[in-house]
């Protein structure tokens, strides 16, 4: 509950809407029960033998509360449910930034199908509850006492007897919310895993079919999707039980009204004027009170939702810029590595131990090593993507004592997994650009990155769209168009994390050539399986099995020992130039 | 220009009302008829208890009431009979109650058993498909047809088409009672009725619209949301936060502007709607009041139309909804449907069904003057003839883009061949069922992908030709008995999404005793070329070696030791067999291969001899 309560402060950024709408909700109802009255007021008179002005009165002031209450009607709708909308992007932005400012880490233990729901489904949740929940609820609480109090007015007994069963179904919400919450949340969970279940094996078709194993994917997807079925029946009971609380409720109001309002009206205390208010009035709560029960069901949801947003919300980046940081205007890009360690949140073992290198700026330097010695982990720590223990040291200041543009800007990375946007070619490489760049450039860092001949078969060129709704890249492609966009960087620090593994050898001698002239005065670092790519760094790194330094020296050094180098170089050189045969 | 498409796609114009696909969604529905007839049968019963309702209202206030108030003195005797009347309306309330829980639980099972045959066959159609048909399309949008699709007809079989009906035999039951109470105040209620449904079916247009426009933004932003949080590690070295979230701000103001566009459209219907409403309060008050001074009508009358007038409104309200609901779901169903509608164009074909008599049996598959072609003219296999001898390994080598995959695809016949023929064991493939070609192939592929579920799972399958003895023996030769071990609950070990806990190498291994646990008769190996750790390496060389050893093989080879290994060599280069013989006479003969061969063996002495 607080919690809704601190998101509905979002709200208070627009005051005026937010004003303006809850005068016109109670306005509008008050409009509402004026038309009843009215035509009440009328009926008696008429009993009473009233003469025809009577009506032609009561018809006038009908039409008047009826235009006032459409204008209001539309009013409290417009300003309250825009502001929601508002609010609904502006939580959206916030959430976003948030996403991309937390580290990692944060990433690598969150499923990305479940952050995105949580930017969709849990938002459009707070904004449901909190802008129309709202709205219909304080319309609904204006009406209910309003109306108590008229009806009292016309017969106290009546009034209160008749109240009664509402009272019982607003406890019976009560009882009934909680387990229409459990029976909901199944049927999430039920459609996330169907969700699930289609995601992979779409993705995996070429398995399911290679393997001939359509039926049995097919049955176990029905039975994800009976499971499916059977909460979404167990849920329509639940709601089932609620819609006859609420429609019973109102219809034992009506045995009463005819019951004790029958009598009455034999009695000659109240008239037939009185007993249709009684009756319109009622048939009017009638949808303010579902609006309760609704949003009493849209709670626990909502509540939940709440805290999964504030869960990413209230998440402080680990990693933000280091306590009063030092300028650091111009990189030189010199890294010293003072006993650096990493060890994953949750892992038992370090992944990184103990590792002191020091890298003079406008060097290369290679990282090599088994798979899993933790040779792209070192890498992250460069840009700070996770932090590590002891200390890294650009151009002699400590990293964490740097603001993170002043680190991240001369950083020219180039991920493992070869990320792109689904953007054209050219917007892609401009991404590592500070400032645009012009198509000049643009033929340089293809050329650079030996795409021209591949670009210029492409139908927009280099504004052709890659990725899902445009040409799919090869691997190399994908790897290639990485490293330009670091390129256009215009890097002090180029990092290639295994960046040219797909790319075939040929280009490989190429591009590394070329390279060498653009990244110029840079240092390099490259983590690669490939201990070709490294063999012509200043110094290399060899990591273990378990991220410890095995030996670090140049290409010729490290290959008159016999260590991890030496044996898997002399493997690859038979091995993995033939790859490309 | 994407943008502008998905937009597009979203907007597609669907017919406002298709019987024809009403007929085929009834069809989806016939098996569970008993069901809907109880839906119908409840809705009705429904009704009528929720008309007697008024009507008890009306026999009390022209009965007992008026008696006493038009100067009757039997207070006891009226009295007496309203109590009776309360009874009465008492039992109606208590059968309202009852039904209404019953109305909401049927409907909702009525749906929801048609929506899991619908799902479920669905789902099995897409995995019969075409493999082109699932690769050409993003995931994401197969994955919409059986779920936000799928939804959208539930809410059609649940809230949509028997209430859409039944709605409008309310109104129209409803305007016929009123008619029979009283004429003129029936009249005033026909002759507005007619603008609350303009004013709904007007609604219902645009809200639709702008529904689908929210839609298409929403889809938008979440794919962008969803690209970032892939490359967040990328947006935050190249320090582009402020970047993207301008990006992403620009595609939330459509968004929000969508939105409110269609959130006028609903703060204008509803004041419409209650606006009308009173007109036709107002005018029955003026005309029925006229009466009721004349005595024309009474009282109870007067009070039943009130209550019947209130009922009417509802449905009507709700026309322009369900309506919405209807065209949701149209929309979808045409989605649905155009996949059912999509056959596997690779299927057994009976005029190839005999067996090829000339083919040598001692050849398990024979590539035939193969050519193919994915775009016309461009051709990706031009004329291809090769064997597999029973029992021999053959080994494919070339650069990217030689068509070494595609011959895999081929073989498979995930493809037919544009010209030429492939015979597997002494058939014609297009005359064999492809699954049980596929079933006879052991697959590795190069992405080493594993479902999520147990590695057992993973490495059965559920194939029957899969026993423990099978497996046992799987894991033994594919030398991954080392990883099952080391993973805390071994074979029962639940893997996570892509196997996330294993490494490359260690899910190669998984895949190679996958192959293996199915014995298969011929093995289809696209050996992966992402490195790993020499133990690893040398693991999986054994692995393939076992794999390998005895049985007929295609291999896309990367590793030496395979190539070496293989009885025949291929070299493929641009679509075309270049080369073919053992590693030793393509050594001799002193082409393409030897060249690249001797290149790599002497830079490698080279650099061994400083």
């Amino acid at each position: 509950m607080k919690l809704l309560v601190s998101f509905f402060r979002r709200f208070l950024r627009h005051p005026w809407k937010l004003l303006g709408g809850f005068i016109a909700i109670p306005l509008n109802r008050l409009a509402d029960i004026l038309v009843t009255l009215t035509i009440g007021a009328a009926l008696n008179e008429l009993q009473d033998g009233a003469a025809d002005g009577v009506l032609t009165r009561a018809v006038t002031l009908v039409a008047i509360y009826a235009i006032s209450q459409a204008v209001l009607s539309f009013a409290q709708r417009w300003w309250i449910v825009s502001t929601s909308r508002i609010v609904e992007i502006d939580l959206k932005r916030e959430l976003f930034d948030k996403l991309t400012s937390l580290p990692f880490s944060f990433h690598n233990r969150s499923r990305s199908g479940d952050v995105v729901s949580r930017l969709t489904s849990d938002v459009e949740n707070l904004r449901m509850f909190l802008g129309p929940g709202m709205m219909f609820a304080f319309g609904s609480l204006v009406m209910l006492p309003v109306t108590l109090v008229l009806l009292i007015r016309l017969d106290a007994t009546l009034a209160l007897t008749m109240a009664l069963p509402l009272a019982v179904m607003g406890g019976g919400f009560r009882l009934l919310t909680p387990r229409l919450h459990a029976a909901s949340k199944d049927v999430q969970e039920g459609l996330a895993d169907i969700s699930h279940r289609a995601q992979e094996n779409f993705a995996g078709v070429r398995v399911v079919k290679g393997f001939a194993r359509e039926e049995h994917q097919a049955d176990r997807f029905e039975e994800a999707s009976r499971i499916n079925r059977d909460r979404q029946i167990r849920l329509a009971h639940q709601r089932g039980l609620a819609h006859t609380l609420a429609g019973t409720s109102s219809q034992v109001t009506f045995v009463v009204i005819l019951l004790l309002g029958g009598r009455a009206m034999i009695d000659g205390t109240l008239g037939y004027g009185d007993t249709l208010v009684f009756i319109d009035l009622t048939l009017k709560l009638f949808w303010p009170i579902i609006a309760l029960g609704w949003l009493a069901g849209m709670y626990p949801r909502a509540t939940a939702s709440a805290q999964r947003v504030e869960e990413i919300l209230a998440t402080e980046p680990e990693i933000s810029d280091g306590q009063d940081p030092i300028a650091l205007p111009e990189t030189r890009g010199e890294f010293r590595l003072r006993d650096v360690s990493f060890t994953y949140p949750g892992a038992e073992r370090p992944a990184l131990e103990g590792l002191d290198v020091f890298i003079p700026a406008g060097s290369r330097f290679g990282v090599v090593g088994p798979t899993g010695c933790g040779k792209s982990t070192l890498l992250n720590l460069f840009g700070r993507l996770y932090d590590a223990e002891g200390e890294i040291d650009l151009d002699s200041v400590p990293i964490k004592r740097l603001a993170l543009e002043d680190l991240r800007s001369p950083l020219g990375y180039v991920p493992q997994d070869s990320f792109l946007f689904s953007d054209t070619w050219a917007e892609n490489v401009a991404f590592g650009s500070d400032e645009p760049i012009d198509d000049a450039r643009l033929v340089d860092l293809a050329e650079i990155v030996c795409m021209t001949d591949e670009l210029a078969q492409f139908p927009d060129g280099a504004r052709e769209l890659i990725g899902e709704r445009g040409v799919t890249l090869s691997g190399g492609q994908r790897q290639r168009t990485c490293i330009a966009r670091a390129l256009a960087r215009e890097p002090q620090v180029l990092i290639l994390d295994d960046a040219l593994s797909a790319v075939d050898t040929e280009t490989e001698t190429r591009l590394i050539e070329h390279l060498r002239g653009a990244a110029g005065s840079c240092t390099v670092l490259i983590a690669t399986h490939r201990l070709s790519s490294v063999r012509e760094t200043d110094q290399i790194l060899v990591l273990d099995a378990e991220g410890r330094t095995e030996a670090l020296g140049t290409h010729e050094e490290l290959l008159e020992g016999d260590g991890w180098y030496a044996r898997t170089w002399a493997q690859q050189q038979t091995r993995a130039e033939l790859e490309e045969l | 220009m994407s943008d502008q498409d998905t937009l597009d796609d979203e907007l597609i114009r669907t017919k406002a009302w298709d019987s024809k696909l009403l007929w085929r969604l009834m069809g989806w529905a016939r098996p569970h008829r008993l069901h809907f007839l109880l839906s119908a049968a409840i809705l009705v019963a429904l009704f009528a208890v929720a008309l007697a309702g008024p009507y008890i209202w009306r026999l009390a206030l022209d009965g007992p009431v008026r008696e006493i108030t038009e100067g009757g003195t039997d207070r006891k005797g009226a009295l007496e009979h309203l109590y009776v009347l309360a009874a009465v309306y008492g039992l109606l309330v208590v059968a309202h109650g009852f039904l209404s829980y019953f109305e909401v639980a049927q409907l909702a099972r009525t749906g929801q058993l048609v929506i899991h045959d619908l799902r479920s066959k669905l789902f099995a159609h897409i995995q019969s498909l075409d493999l082109s048909f699932v690769d050409e399309r993003p995931t994401g949008s197969l994955v919409t047809r059986v779920t936000t699709d799928v939804e959208n007809l539930s809410e059609l079989f649940t809230s949509g088409l028997l209430v859409l009906f039944f709605d409008l035999f309310k109104i129209l039951a409803l305007v016929a009672i009123l008619f029979w109470i009283n004429l003129d105040l029936a009249l005033v209620v026909a002759s507005l009725t007619p603008v609350l449904i303009i004013v709904s079916m007007l609604f219902r247009g645009g809200a639709r619209r702008g529904f689908r426009e929210v839609r298409a933004h929403l889809a938008r932003l979440n794919g962008y949301l969803q690209e970032v949080l892939s490359g967040v590690r990328v947006v935050q070295v190249f320090h582009r936060e402020q970047r993207v979230s301008r990006r992403f701000n620009s595609l939330l103001q459509p968004y929000l502007q969508a939105n409110l566009k269609t959130l006028l459209l609903f703060s204008l219907f509803f004041p419409a709607i209650s606006l009308t409403v009173f007109a036709i309060q107002g005018t029955a008050l003026k005309v029925g009041g006229g009466q009721l001074i004349t005595g024309e009508l009474e009282f109870g009358a007067f009070y039943q139309f009130w209550i019947y007038l209130a009922m009417l409104v509802n449905p009507i309200r709700e026309l322009g909804e369900r309506y919405n609901v209807l065209q949701a779901a149209f929309a979808s169903a045409e989605r649905v449907f155009a996949i059912f509608d999509t056959r596997p164009s690779i299927s057994k074909q009976s005029e190839f069904a005999a067996a090829v008599s000339e083919t040598p049996i001692e050849h398990l598959v024979s590539f035939e003057h193969v050519s193919f072609a994915y775009i016309e003219n461009t051709p990706v296999l031009d004329d291809v003839c090769f064997k597999i001898p029973r029992g021999h390994t053959v080994a494919i080598v070339g650069p990217t883009g030689a068509g070494k995959s595609t011959i895999v695809n081929l073989l498979q016949r995930f493809r037919d061949p544009d010209a030429g023929r492939l015979i597997f064991d002494g058939h014609d493939l297009r005359g064999l069922d492809p699954r049980e070609l596929r079933s006879a192939c052991g697959l590795v592929l190069q992405d080493e992908f594993l479902f999520e579920g147990s590695v057992r799972e993973n490495l059965v399958m559920g194939r029957e030709a899969v026993t423990e003895q099978s497996l046992q023996r799987a894991l033994d030769m594919s030398h991954a008995r080392d990883v099952i071990e080391r993973l805390p609950n071994g074979l029962e070990e639940v893997l996570h999404e892509r196997a996330s806990q294993l490494s490359t190498g260690e899910r190669q291994l998984l895949t190679i005793a996958r192959a293996l646990a199915g014995d298969p008769k011929l093995v289809i190996l696209d050996e992966a070329t992402s490195s790993v750790d020499s133990a690893t390496e040398a693991r999986i060389e054994a692995a393939t070696r076992n794999l390998l050893a005895g049985r007929s093989a295609l291999v896309i080879a990367h590793r030496l030791s395979t190539i070496e290994r293989a009885n025949h060599i291929l070299v493929l280069h641009r679509g075309e067999i270049r080369e073919s013989g053992t590693h030793e006479e393509l050594l001799l003969l002193g082409g393409l291969y030897a060249r690249l061969y001797d290149l790599q063996f002497t830079e490698a002495d080279e650099v061994l001899e400083p």
